[in-house]
């Protein structure tokens, strides 16, 4: 499945319609789609908060082989940009200076199998891997 | 669909799905809450970073009173992006 998106925090309940119908057409049980909808929700959102596009859109395509399932989120960059890179977590610093920024991509991080970027032709590509349980 | 209530108990309920897209609704009652407070996460079946952020800094806030928030009922998803947030050491959870 594939499908564009506007840039914005309001295509969020679109993106979210967008996983449902792939998480209902390929049977996902609920821990995989939770983990999926988390994911893409937080790539998405920092793509919309600090991604250096140059077209107003986002593309996400779902694909399942066998036991695996990819989804892939891109949009044209004029140079690689990655938004998955580790950030201070601050899990190490007082609670009351604890700050939420990063907290996202270490969850999203945590609950995928894997979590690649690449650079291809201007375009920023996110890939997200979840295994699934049999 | 989203939506936070506070039952005739005072506690605080939150039901659906919290995303960053419905986080102005959330901070909008939490900045309310002057003292400590029982969040009940019964119906909620989904929280990202974006809910994470609005509760940490409500707790925050409500810390240097001295006072606090407790989470009740969560589901088993929820409570895992809890620990893997490590929020399970800043809230208490029952």
């Amino acid at each position: 499945m594939r499908e564009q998106f506007e840039k914005d925090i309001g295509s969020l309940d679109a993106v979210f319609g967008f996983l449902r119908r792939f998480a209902d057409q390929e049977r996902l049980d609920a821990r995989a789609s939770y983990v999926l909808d988390l994911a893409v929700e937080e790539f998405f959102t920092n793509i919309v908060k600090y991604g250096r596009g140059t077209g107003n859109d986002v593309l996400l395509e779902a694909v399942r082989s066998g036991q695996t399932v990819t989804v892939r989120l891109e949009e044209r960059t004029p140079e690689p940009f990655d938004v998955t890179r580790p950030t201070q977590t601050q899990f190490d610093i007082p609670f009351a200076e604890r700050k939420p920024g990063g907290l996202g991509i270490h969850i999203a991080r945590e609950m995928l199998d894997g979590l690649t970027y690449d650079y291809v032709d201007g375009t920023s590509r996110i890939t997200l891997t979840k295994h699934l349980e049999t | 669909m989203f939506s936070i209530t506070v039952n005739d108990k005072g506690i605080i309920v939150l039901t659906g799905r919290f995303d960053a897209s419905q986080v102005d609704a959330a901070r909008e009652v939490f900045a309310k809450l002057e003292s400590s407070a029982v969040v009940d996460f019964k119906d909620l079946d989904y929280i990202s970073s974006a809910g994470l952020g609005v509760l940490l800094a409500t707790q925050q806030r409500l810390k240097k009173g001295g006072k606090a928030m407790k989470l009740v009922h969560m589901n088993r998803m929820v409570r895992d992006v809890f620990k893997i947030a490590r929020f399970d050491l800043i809230f208490e959870i029952e």
